[in-house]
């Protein structure tokens, strides 16, 4: 029987503890533990970026972060920007821009936009693309993923308003 | 894949030929000394752990010698399975003398490599094996040259 | 009746759940009791399964079971062949050899499935799989197309005398008749290799066996949810009744996911109703690479015979065809292959011959262009040739020879992928053409731009690509419409979706007829218990007979919607309107019902009805077209390479495409986008690495490359609309449009780039290393 480690994070504003194997990753603890399955795992190896949520507002792959890793630490993920009847003004924009098509990708592509804007709140398109350069998308061919991010910047622009981490 | 290369040896031939025909001398070579044994005349048992990359495993070896022209020449053919695949390689050694105290080894050979080790470290298994090709001749040279300097 | 919704910008009803991370995919799917799988899978491509010893495994905590084709028992069966061979064509040569649940005896690609552990957690059950013992004698590898048919070549299937899995010969006119009369004959072998769909969702299924109500529902990662539901049933001796499939969100299909009966297809369900207990297997990205059908790799022998004047008196096509280690799918994919050989050029003679070969590596089936890709290369790449050999502009040798306007139905008799002659529909080429080369300023930059970007020491160059693509194929789909109790309207298809909006254009064109919000219609698809009859989504088919099914549908239910407001509100139909979910009197507004009101008045609780009265308001339709109909598009290119790295930049990409009727034009041009990119990965940075043993040497996104933001051009997309004359929609497919030019287009851009090296590129997909290499080899002589 594996040696359990008694683990106690705060999810989306949510205390939770857990006593989980040390090799469990924070991709599996979120997705299979807390029923957070917004998350999705798409490669395993840290290419991809899916998986990526907010660990104390930084984007990480969390299929390259050990649960406990995570101990005593903040994560953040899609489900903690918006909900349906409340989107973050980057889903929002999402919507408005059609960047989103079959939605594996978009989770990962949305934590790691709500993390750029908040240190670019005024970027390029080239500043735009070389973020989105590590996490993969199949079926948009990342331009209206583009034109959201740009209307995302503009809406929050005007609307003087920090992007929730 | 090909493998090729050539490493001068400070020692003469004769000394090395009964060197690269002892695998308890062979075992010290390899990576984690592991243990050696000789099942047949020409045939050769062994665990070695191996990592490529990101891909790290155990590999239960055999090694079997033949065509052997002593002291100048022999072919080695090696097997190793794993949980993170296989790896299959043949090839051939030549040692010619370079003057007093000095031996020169050239080495061709192919290999075959499978699985998880062939498809996510095959970009590096070029230089790992390389790697571990250098620092094995490396080791078997200061064995040599203590075992030279011994007679 | 004027459009209001058909062809406007609409947002999609599905986003806000995608968006929020709360659309269900397989994986996302929790049972109680629920156990997963992990499957052990062969090392070596093709070698001989001597012994298994599973019983460390069968020990291990947590372990619930360790299943192998032994234990299947008279249960292990290959899977149910999946398309036969055209029963049209004359002359077919087929072997059928599908894929098994587990290997028995023989593996015969790398990745294929041998055990299969169920444990309580996937990390028990992957522990488990390496505690098994296999005893495998290994075999050389059948590996290369023209070798695998030597003679003394090792078999992939000891049963037959060869890897000849199949062989079709077709022709249209006298080609070898057309070639005495030519001024000019060009050979060429052109040299195709594989590429994955590597769509983000890996498969998976779900397989919950529910003994007391004797009923299996399955979460599957398919585009084919009622064949597989069908299929399962047989297998388990089940009524089809019993069995549910559903196909949930789905993280992108491309193809892959429309193969059925992989081997964890076969053996999930069988397991859970053996154990009584739910399953599930959800795929590893590594696992995606070998055991998810790939697709492209052939090999061209091919001639044109022209005439001085650059037309075309004939084409000669000889090909091999990869299919992998079996063959379940037919011979789909080099029929696609012959079909678009020809382009959507006025060819009167045509020969072709496809000998398709069992090689000791994953399956081959459908991938996005599925076989239309190679085709479009061929053509493309030999009029190239030829507009240098005559010294023609390549722009003018293709307006030459593409298909007038006026020749339309076209038909070139050859057979299809649907088993029908193949007949191009409608459509008008030139002006489509002449678009792309306005739009991207083909003229200006040939004549003022490059010559003074070459001056500065800078390789730029063009291209243009026209191509068309089959799509909309039968056999047929089917819908179910119902105005529900509270006015929203219910609609049931058995299509499943994979990201291409379904949820909002099928929407679109049920809330055409019904004068409602397209957030008030309701899509359901992809689940077997709503909707049972149809087939899938694939071959660029979804919008066109699923919608015009769905059309048919809502064109009905509006007929009985108007007939019973007509009795409630005393006035004549034809001076009613639907609009806003209600049905009003033409000029007095205020005399109006709403749809809630008459979809109770249709199904009361007492009283009697009229005999033949059918309760609601509601309508079951299908629609099958007499052949699919073929839309046409041309790419426009401007890159830059570096002559040193051989690195690319795009500076402008064109495509115009016609599809006919455009039902929502921001999804349309997502999935024009979507297969650029798509296409962009095969032509420059994807490439399957099979070695001689039959390994493949990167089975990572880390080694195997698909495009990036930073890779991506903006994409321009302009509109030509041919309506099809096959529906009442007017509407082509367009699925796959954005991925078949590509790579042709990319050879004729960097040869354009390059023209002083005067190289010529006849394979794909290209690299920086593989243009590095064929520059050199050039320069060596």
């Amino acid at each position: 029987m594996p040696k359990l480690f008694d683990l106690a994070l705060t999810v989306n504003g949510t205390r939770f503890e857990q006593a989980v194997e040390p090799r469990t990753l924070l991709s599996d603890f979120l997705r299979h533990d807390l029923g957070l399955t917004g998350t999705h795992v798409a490669c395993e190896h840290g290419v991809c970026g899916a998986c990526t949520v907010l660990l104390d507002g930084e984007p990480v792959r969390s299929c390259l972060v050990f649960a406990v890793q995570a101990h005593g630490h903040s994560v953040t993920t899609v489900e903690g920007l918006g909900s349906i009847e409340q989107l973050h003004p980057v889903q929002e924009a999402f919507r408005q821009a059609h960047g989103v098509q079959c939605g594996f990708c978009t989770p990962g592509i949305l934590t790691t936009v709500v993390a750029f804007l908040d240190d670019n709140p005024d970027p390029s398109e080239e500043e735009i693309r070389e973020a989105l350069s590590g996490n993969l998308c199949r079926c948009t061919g990342y331009q209206h993923i583009v034109d959201a991010v740009q209307l995302a910047a503009k809406n929050i622009k005007t609307a003087h308003q920090q992007p929730a981490r | 894949m090909k493998i090729e290369g050539q490493y001068t040896f400070d020692g003469p031939r004769e000394v090395l030929w009964e060197l690269v025909r002892d695998p308890q001398v062979l075992a010290t070579c390899l990576p984690g000394s592991p243990s050696v044994r000789q099942v047949g005349e020409h045939e050769y048992e062994g665990e070695i752990g191996i990592r490529v990359g990101p891909i790290s495993g155990a590999f239960a070896g055999q090694l079997s010698v033949t065509n052997e022209v002593p002291p100048a020449s022999c072919t080695l053919t090696v097997e190793g399975k794993g949980k993170v695949g296989f790896v299959k390689g043949v090839g051939n050694i030549d040692m010619t003398d370079q003057g007093p105290g000095k031996t020169l080894m050239k080495y061709t050979g192919e290999v075959q490599i499978g699985g998880r080790v062939a498809s996510v470290g095959q970009r590096l298994f070029d230089s790992v094996s390389r790697g571990m090709i250098d620092q094995a001749l490396g080791k078997l040279n200061e064995t040599l040259q203590a075992r030279s300097a011994a007679r | 009746m004027t459009k209001t919704l058909i062809g406007k910008r609409v947002l999609r009803n599905e986003d806000p759940r995608l968006l929020t991370g709360q659309a269900q995919f397989v994986d996302d799917v929790e049972i109680p009791g629920l156990l997963h799988a992990a499957f052990l899978r062969s090392d070596h491509a093709h070698a001989r399964l001597l012994g298994l010893d599973v019983s460390a495994a069968r020990q291990r905590p947590g372990v619930v079971a360790v299943f192998t084709a032994e234990d299947m028992g008279a249960d292990w069966e290959p899977g149910p062949p999946l398309v036969s061979p055209p029963p049209t064509a004359k002359d077919v040569l087929f072997h059928s050899r599908r894929q098994v649940p587990l290997a028995k005896d023989k593996i015969r690609h790398a990745g294929e499935a041998i055990a299969v552990v169920i444990a309580e957690n996937r990390y028990i059950a992957e522990d488990a799989v390496e505690d098994i013992i296999v005893d495998l004698e290994p075999l050389e590898a059948v590996v290369d197309l023209e070798q695998a048919l030597h003679p003394g070549s090792p078999l992939v299937h000891d049963d037959l005398d060869s890897n000849l899995a199949a062989h079709l010969f077709q022709k249209k006119g006298d080609y070898e008749a057309a070639r005495k009369q030519a001024d000019l004959v060009l050979q060429r072998r052109i040299i195709i290799d594989r590429g994955a769909a590597a769509a983000m969702e890996n498969r998976g299924i779900v397989a919950d066996w529910d003994e007391r109500s004797q009923h299996l529902t399955i979460w599957d990662t398919t585009q084919a949810p009622i064949p597989i539901r069908n299929g399962t049933a047989a297998r388990l001796g089940l009524s089809e009744n019993q069995v549910r499939v559903i196909a949930p969100f789905i993280g992108g299909g491309f193809g892959p996911k429309m193969m059925m009966f992989y081997p964890e297809e076969l053996v999930i369900p069988w397991a859970a109703k053996k154990l009584k207990r739910p399953i599930k297997w959800i795929e590893d990205r590594r696992e995606n690479f070998y055991a998810t059908t790939q697709e492209r790799g052939q090999i061209h022998d091919v001639e044109i015979a022209l005439s001085r004047d650059g037309h075309i008196l004939g084409l000669k096509d000889i090909f091999l065809h990869d299919t992998g280690a079996y063959d379940p799918y037919g011979l789909t994919i080099p029929l696609n292959t012959q079909c678009h050989a020809m382009g959507g050029y006025d060819i009167k003679n045509f020969t072709t011959e496809v000998s398709v070969v069992f090689t000791n590596k994953t399956l081959v089936t459908p991938v996005r262009g599925a076989g239309r890709p190679q085709g479009i290369y061929v053509i493309e790449r030999l009029l190239d040739a030829a507009s240098k050999e005559l010294g023609i502009d390549p722009v003018e040798i293709r307006r030459r020879n593409l298909i007038p306007a006026d020749a339309f139905p076209y038909e070139h008799g050859i057979i299809d992928q649907a088993f029908s002659p193949l007949i191009l529909d409608s459509g008008n080429y030139w002006p489509v053409m002449q678009k792309a080369l306005e739009m991207i300023g083909y003229e200006k930059f040939i004549r003022d731009e490059q010559p003074r970007l070459r001056q500065d020491g800078r390789y730029v160059g063009i291209g243009i690509t026209p191509f068309i693509e089959s799509t909309g194929v039968g056999p047929y789909e089917g819908a179910r419409v119902t105005v529900e109790a509270s006015g929203k309207i219910f609609v049931a298809t058995g299509v499943g979706t994979q990201g291409q909006g379904h949820f909002t254009t099928f929407a679109q064109v049920v809330a055409e007829q019904l004068g409602v919000a397209v957030s008030d219609v309701r899509i359901v698809s992809g689940d077997t218990a709503e909707f049972h009859w149809g087939t899938g989504t694939f071959a660029s088919r979804g919008a066109v007979v699923a919608g015009n099914a769905i059309h048919a549908a809502a064109v009905i239910v509006r007929r009985k919607v108007l007939e019973l407001a007509s009795k409630q509100l005393d006035t004549p139909e034809d001076e009613l309107e639907l609009e806003g979910g209600r049905v009003r009197v033409a000029d007095i507004p205020n005399r109006s019902i709403s749809l809630a009101e008459l979809a109770n008045l249709a199904n009361p609780l007492r009283g009697a009805v009229e005999p033949g009265t059918e309760p609601g308001l509601e309508a079951t339709a299908y629609f099958g077209p007499r052949y699919g109909a073929t839309a046409f598009g041309a790419h426009a290119m401007i890159l830059e390479i570096d002559p040193e790295t051989m690195m690319i930049e795009i500076k402008r990409y064109v495509t115009v495409e016609d599809c006919g009727t455009v039902l929502n034009p921001l999804i349309l041009e997502g999935q024009i986008h979507g297969g650029v990119s798509f296409g962009i990965g095969n032509a420059y940075y994807e490439k399957l690495h099979f070695d001689e043993n039959g390994q493949l040497l990167n089975a990572s996104f880390a080694d195997y490359l698909i495009p990036s933001a930073t890779e991506m051009p903006r994409i321009e997309v302009g509109h030509v609309e041919t309506r099809s004359p096959l529906n009442e929609l007017g509407t082509k497919g367009v699925g796959e449009a954005g991925t078949i030019p590509v790579p042709a287009l990319f050879a004729q851009a960097i040869e354009n780039a390059l023209a002083d090296r005067e190289l010529e590129i006849l394979e794909s997909p290209l690299s920086p290393n593989r243009l590095y290499e064929l520059l050199s080899r050039k320069e060596a002589g």
